[in-house]
């Protein structure tokens, strides 16, 4: 590299012309959806697919997705550092600049939902502490907080050594050095359990609610946080192969190669497991005949839950699951793809299995307070039922671009990637060749 | 303590829609929602019976039953805990009621309730005719809205709208833990059962269902309690307990403490009951 004495490097020096359609087409997305929120904020939430039964719709379903897409690169980036490794040292600070844009998005796309943002304020000044809503707000701001403070912990000397003005004053020094090694530690003790409280939290969102199907399990927990390893793991490969694609971000093909591995097992551990515990005693208890027991088991029911399970689950499992596939970076781009998509229906299917059917569905049914866009045309129904709108989509479309668009900022002015490692570093032998 | 609750008596209902429609009227509730719903438990359609006639000549299997279905000011409520903001709270008399200027409309309570009881305004609410109707102050769009109980009408000692316009007798309000009170007699004597019981919501509202009740006992438009020289028990439940029971219900209709100038909306000089 061209650098002689710096120890670290951004991934983009300057925007090429390539660099600059794509942070305008992020500038649009990000207009688009200003305009959409801006339409909703007038005509009010009528603007959406949301109506009285079926009452949260595409805004909490992202929500819980990028919840768990925040995961994965702060989990990688400080698991290791919090056991005094420094194994995948190389998708550390990427990591956790993915899990700061995630959050901010996941923060983000709840404005919308919102019926009066203007009173948010009342989380301060009126909380209920009962709420497993509240319990959220304040994990996710903790967490967000908390990914900054970390990116910032771990680029800080370097910005320095750049005499970048985002170092805050801070100087590079050896003792410093030592000193943020300390800090990271820390950081990272802090950081892994608040990754479980917030997956938690999220899922007891749903999971406390006895009116809505099925919610209402102890299950969901677990289940939130085996999706965000999946999820957030996925992006964070997906992210560093795009990075190293069109960006002068390096990855080190056996790290990816073996965090590939630690995604087909969490997809195990996820798909095969976890859904496996969650459905047998439903089937065991419902059926009588063996065959029926194991067919109601095994086989499911609605298009989500195929889409989640096959096309998320079972396809890239044996993608990661045969060493030879797993060696190619196309392959690992790929079941990544799929484990977010796939996690992306389950999320949808979560919310549906809640709204689809009213406990009380005689006739007439439920006022709606306005018909379901294009499914009916009077006001009552026993059954919940949604589309996202046109303006539902833009305004999520916006709000991920601005994520996109976090990143790659942070790839252009955070230096993401160290060059030569530090003597304590090389002796771990990951990443010299760089 | 007062603990107000509601008894329906399925029996006596004749599924004429009168206490959706007085809800509708007296709440001012927007177009396009019900607080208030009578539900038809039966057949597939709206008043229409499960099963078949007998043309066989045997028995037939016709059933239909009428359950009138608003929120049901549970005891345990899970959307009181779930509101993150305090907006949606327990009065102190039990009624569970919303502070509209709080609501910042998550709708996370809608996800909560289990009975479907709680509307949210999606636009601008609609009102027919446009001022509006009753004695209610119209709620902003983005909120979440339901039955409460007609807490303005309790406060001046009034039953609930619905409890007085139905022509059938079948829906009595009153105090369920004074023992004296009707509520709490016709729970302890006839067969009456909550909406998903099992859900551990423990709602104020009872539903009787086999024998039938004998009803709402006065016809005044006042509360049981505020009746206190008269013994509703001691006469038949259709002789009128008290001559001017009208023009006391409308002299009360005339100073509704409701504060805002634009309500009551209705004329203060009317005649007939107070509906
Ligand atoms: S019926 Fe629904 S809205 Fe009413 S108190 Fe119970 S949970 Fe709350
Ligand atoms: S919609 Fe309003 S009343 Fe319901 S939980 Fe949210 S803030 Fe509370």
């Amino acid at each position: 590299m061209a650098e002689k004495t710096e120890s670290s490097r951004v991934a983009i020096p300057s925007f090429s012309g390539k660099g600059k359609l794509w942070i305008g087409l992020l500038v649009v997305l990000m207009a688009a959806g200003l305009a959409a929120w801006g339409y909703q904020l007038t005509m009010g939430l009528i603007a959406t697919g949301m109506r009285n039964v079926f009452s949260w719709g595409l805004y909490i379903m992202m929500f819980v997705l990028f919840v768990g897409l925040s995961a994965g690169g702060l989990i990688i980036s400080s698991a290791p550092k919090f056991f005094h490794s420094h194994r995948y040292e190389g998708f550390a600070r990427l990591g956790v600049l993915v899990s700061l844009a995630c959050i901010i998005v996941a923060g983000l796309l709840i404005l919308p939902d919102i019926g009066r943002p203007g009173r948010i304020y009342q989380f301060f000044t009126s909380p209920d502490l009962r709420s497993p809503m509240v319990w959220d707000f304040g994990v996710v701001l903790l967490y967000g907080l908390l990914n900054l403070w970390y990116l910032w912990l771990l680029t800080r000397r370097d910005l320095a050594a750049r005499g970048s003005s985002l170092a805050l004053g801070v100087k590079d020094t050896e003792a410093g050095r030592e000193r943020d090694r300390t800090l990271m530690f820390w950081t990272a003790a802090v950081a892994l359990p608040t990754a479980v409280a917030l997956h938690s939290v999220t899922g007891w969102i749903f999971a406390t609610q006895i009116g809505r199907g099925d919610w209402f399990s102890p299950l969901v927990a677990p289940v939130f946080i085996a999706k965000a390893l999946v999820s957030g793991l996925g992006l964070l490969l997906i992210v560093s192969v795009l990075a190293d694609r069109y960006t002068n971000f390096e990855v080190d093909r056996e790290e990816l190669t073996s965090l590939g591995k630690i995604l087909g097992i969490f997809l195990a551990f996820h798909v095969v497991y976890l859904l496996a515990a969650e459905r047998l005693p439903h089937a065991w208890a419902d059926h009588f005949e063996f065959w029926a027991i194991m067919s109601n088991f095994l086989i499911g029911d609605s298009v989500y839950f195929w889409l989640w399970t096959v096309v998320g689950g079972a396809v890239p499992l044996a993608m990661l699951a045969l060493p030879s596939l797993r060696k190619r970076v196309s392959v690992i781009f790929t079941a990544s793809v799929l484990a977010v998509v796939g996690t992306m229906f389950e999320g949808i299917r979560l919310v549906f299995t809640g709204y689809e059917v009213a406990n009380i569905d005689s006739a007439p049914g439920i006022s709606l307070g306005g018909e379901y866009t294009g499914i009916t045309t009077n006001i009552w129904a026993t059954a919940g039922a949604y589309t996202p709108t046109v303006v539902e989509i833009a305004v999520t479309l916006g709000i991920i671009a601005f994520g996109a668009l976090i990143v790659t900022l942070g790839l252009k002015y955070v230096p993401i990637q160290r060059v030569d490692a530090e003597p304590s570093y090389a002796a771990d032998g990951g990443k010299q060749d760089q | 303590m007062t603990n107000y609750g509601l008894v329906i008596d399925q029996e006596r209902c004749i599924g004429c829609q009168a206490c959706a429609v007085s809800c509708k009227q007296e709440n001012n509730v927007p177009m396009g929602q019900f607080w208030n719903r009578v539900l038809t438990e039966g057949g597939e359609k709206m008043d229409t019976p499960s099963g078949g006639y007998p043309e066989d000549g045997g028995s037939g299997s016709l059933d239909m039953q009428y359950q009138p279905t608003a929120c049901q000011h549970c005891e345990n409520a899970p959307c009181v805990k779930v509101c993150p903001v305090n907006a949606t709270y327990t009065r102190d008399d039990g009624i569970v009621e919303i502070d509209y200027d709080k609501c910042i409309g998550c709708r996370y309570c809608m996800a909560a309730c289990p009975y479907n009881a709680r509307v949210f305004n999606w636009d601008e609410p609609e009102h027919m005719p446009e001022g509006g109707t009753g004695d209610v102050e119209e709620r902003p769009q983005g909120v979440v809205e339901k039955c409460t109980f007609c807490s303005h009408r309790v406060d001046e000692g009034l039953d609930p709208a619905c409890v007085v316009n139905c022509p059938a007798d079948a829906r009595i309000f009153g105090d369920l833990d004074d023992e004296s009170s009707t509520v709490s007699k016709y729970i302890d004597k006839y067969e009456t059962d909550q909406l998903l019981e099992d859900r551990g919501t423990d709602p104020k509202t009872h539903y009787i269902s086999g024998e039938m009740s004998p009803g709402r006992p006065q016809t005044s438009d006042k509360m049981e309690s505020e009746l206190d020289d008269v013994s509703p028990w001691s006469d038949g439940d259709d002789v009128p307990s008290d001559g001017d029971d009208s023009a006391g219900g409308e002299s009360s209709g005339g100073h509704h403490s409701v504060s805002g100038d634009e309500v009551p909306r209705v004329p203060s000089v009317k005649s007939g009951g107070d509906d």
